[in-house]
């Protein structure tokens, strides 16, 4: 026997726990050619794709901004702009809910090829976060120079911050989706219970209202979901302009990355066995 | 020494057996605590092969006897859950071909796809683009999405991605087996030329005829184990013998018990009269038993073929208006005389199968032989009654 030879092919780069995301130059051009067919047929593949993905948003902001500030009036937006006030937060968490969703059932649409072809299954789930999170932080960028259009005190130089905080959020989404897309492969409730359960969470995150009308006995709580802190960082950043950073953010980045490591640990715990059950 | 490129050691594969939801949140539980699952299915046990650059092997089976398994291991989609795979280092991926597909895209972003799954940058692939949109030749489809393909397109497309990519093994599965004739014969003749010039190949089939004429080795999987592996003509032949012998014993009759377990009509007995061997023009007399599971009388069809199986006459009680005679509860018998019987000597086959009460499903197959004796220098196997001269 000649040449190196290798105990089954490819399924060492899923097995060993390289610090490489990916091996090897193919899998980056299958990542790429995953990744560009998940914008096409995601966005352009419909005529009201890429629109709709920025109308959603548009369409919650406005409804939001009408039943909070005509119909209730808690006008508790910190005494800052309520629209940009919510605009900044909603966008991220939109994001993460739906990279998560999309990414939860994203294995389903690459049966065929699981099936039949070894390759590390997780490339599926980076091409599908990667494509929801890159769309929708286009979609936050033209929301807030829209939003500056008409006036909105938007501090642009909050970027600085504001662009190393998604990606904090994309490493500990990324994680998540990886568990759950892995999950769902076995378990097909997953998909089912994971829509309710983002929809209460939001409620439970600081993102319509500020932390500060929280009532003490469970303001802990509230700030205790990492999603807060994301939230908060993000305000000071483009509605205060204040860019120092902090030392949370040390933390909150080894939090999204311990998620990151859990649920690709989860994924490839499982991932030998997807054949089986897609 | 040629080089191995692939060598299995005393592989097996065990597939997770679950079948409530609670069983598959319990396997999960299992495989993250790096547990093997409660309870498997062995598809695959103790497989042993080798094969080097330039050879062929194919791989020849039942329906579930594990040849799929066997590829996708050796393909690297599932991991065995005993013995050893080696891969030569320098093979790039191994593909069946026609896997690297997926249903949602063109053909043309199939061809990237397939590129990509290869290690081909596009660069590379779109230099060979034009060649493979000519070989699959499917016209206007390639800029539509695959799964509106039928198999034989998705076929024309795998066959064309291979030709152009030319990996270092040919993997493929039942492939010949579908598309047009003047396309098969396009692969075959492709896939010899593929040989000669020192290509490998693993060809898993069911048309013995491919592997004889593709492959130098075989491997027969029965129940996921390797019942032979040898040089193809032996192990085919040995593959075929075994099927001529499993078709003979369901010539038998079924049994009363198996007949009533699965509710259908079977023939219980089949006798001729005189015997297995009459001469021409004699006397033949048909008869037998037939069960029925509802104690309705059924219909029996008689027929007459020549030993190769060529059709001679056959008909059915209810044609006739002839039904069985009850004889029992779930019994009847019957009985069919052929005056003179006018076939040419040689061998032949009288079978028998039950058909239900209204005359539609046919259930079985029982068979006997009988050999006509004479001397004639007629042709062909029957003698129709006929005159010379005028009028």
């Amino acid at each position: 026997m000649t040449g190196a030879s290798r105990s089954i092919p490819t399924h060492r780069s899923n097995k060993t726990s390289g610090s490489r995301l990916v091996a090897g130059a193919r899998d980056r051009a299958l990542l790429a050619n995953f990744f560009h067919r998940e914008l096409k047929t995601r966005y352009l593949g419909s005529a009201t794709g890429l629109a709709w993905a920025l109308l959603h948003p548009l369409a919650l902001l406005a409804v939001y901004h009408f039943v909070f500030t005509t119909v209730f009036r808690t006008g508790g937006s910190d005494g800052r702009s309520f629209l940009l006030f919510v605009a900044v937060a909603l966008w991220p968490w939109l994001a993460a809910q739906e990279a998560l969703v999309r990414a939860t059932v994203s294995l389903g649409g690459y049966s065929a090829l699981i099936r039949k072809v070894a390759f590390p299954h997780e490339i599926v789930v980076y091409a599908s976060v990667g494509a929801t999170l890159a769309l929708q932080f286009a979609g936050y960028l033209g929301v807030l120079a829209a939003l500056a259009a008409f006036g909105e005190p938007v501090h642009f130089e909050g970027l600085l911050l504001a662009v190393p905080l998604w990606l904090v959020l994309a490493v500990a989404v990324t994680g998540l989706a990886l568990m759950l897309a892995a999950l769902q492969v076995f378990v097909r409730d997953v998909e089912h219970v994971l829509v309710p359960v983002l929809m209460i969470t939001m409620y439970l995150t600081p993102i319509l209202y500020p932390l500060s009308l929280v009532p003490e006995g469970v303001r802990r709580w509230v700030a205790a979901n990492p999603f807060s802190w994301l939230v908060a960082r993000l305000r000071d950043a483009l509605l205060d302009g204040n860019i120092a950073p902090h030392a949370g953010d040390a933390v909150a980045l080894a939090v999204a990355l311990a998620v990151f490591f859990g649920g690709r640990w989860v994924f490839r715990r499982l991932s030998p066995h997807f054949e089986d059950f897609l | 020494m040629a080089a191995s490129l692939l060598k299995l050691e005393s592989v097996g594969k065990d597939y997770a057996k679950v079948d409530a939801r609670g069983g598959r949140l319990r396997l999960v539980w299992d495989l993250l605590a790096g547990r093997s699952a409660a309870r498997v299915f062995r598809a695959l046990d103790g497989v042993s092969l080798e094969l080097k650059r330039g050879e062929s092997l194919g791989i020849i089976g039942e329906n579930g006897a594990g040849k799929s398994t066997l590829l996708k291991i050796i393909a690297g989609v599932i991991e065995p859950t005993r013995g050893t795979l080696a891969v030569d280092g320098r093979v790039g991926a191994l593909l069946e071909l026609g896997s690297g597909f997926h249903p949602d895209y063109t053909g043309l972003a199939n061809i990237d796809l397939a590129a990509a799954l290869l290690g081909l940058s596009p660069r590379e692939v779109a230099a060979k683009r034009d060649e493979i949109i000519a070989f699959a030749d499917i016209g206007e489809h390639i800029h539509d999405p695959i799964k509106h393909y039928s198999s034989g397109m998705i076929v024309r497309l795998g066959f064309a991605v291979a030709t152009a990519l030319a990996p270092d093994v040919l993997i493929t599965d039942e492939v010949l087996a579908v598309g047009d004739e003047s396309f098969q014969k396009k692969c075959i003749a492709w896939l010899e030329r593929y040989l000669g010039d020192g290509g490998t190949l693993l060809l898993c089939s069911h048309g013995m005829y491919h592997v004889q004429k593709l492959c130098r080795d075989a491997l027969w999987l029965k129940h996921g184990r390797v019942e032979r592996y040898g040089a193809a003509a032996e192990v085919t032949q040995a593959y075929l013998a075994f099927h001529e012998e499993k078709t003979a014993q369901s010539k038998r009759p079924i049994g009363e018990t198996t007949a009533r377990a699965a509710g259908m009509y079977a023939i219980q007995s089949l006798e001729l009269e005189p015997g297995d061997s009459i001469a021409q023009g004699d006397v033949l007399r048909i008869s037998g038993e037939v069960f029925s599971p509802d104690g309705r009388a059924p219909n029996v069809l008689i027929g007459i073929v020549r030993a190769d199986g060529t059709p001679i006459y056959g008909v059915a009680t209810d044609m006739d208006g002839a039904p069985p005679s009850r004889i029992g509860e779930h019994r009847f018998g019957f009985v069919m005389t052929l005056p003179g019987v006018d076939l040419l000597p040689g061998k032949y086959l009288v079978r028998a199968h039950a058909l239900d009460p209204e005359g539609v499903r046919l259930f079985d197959c029982v068979e006997r032989t009988f050999v006509v004796i004479g001397s004639t220098r007629e042709m062909g196997f029957v003698r129709l009654p006929h005159r010379w001269g005028s009028g």
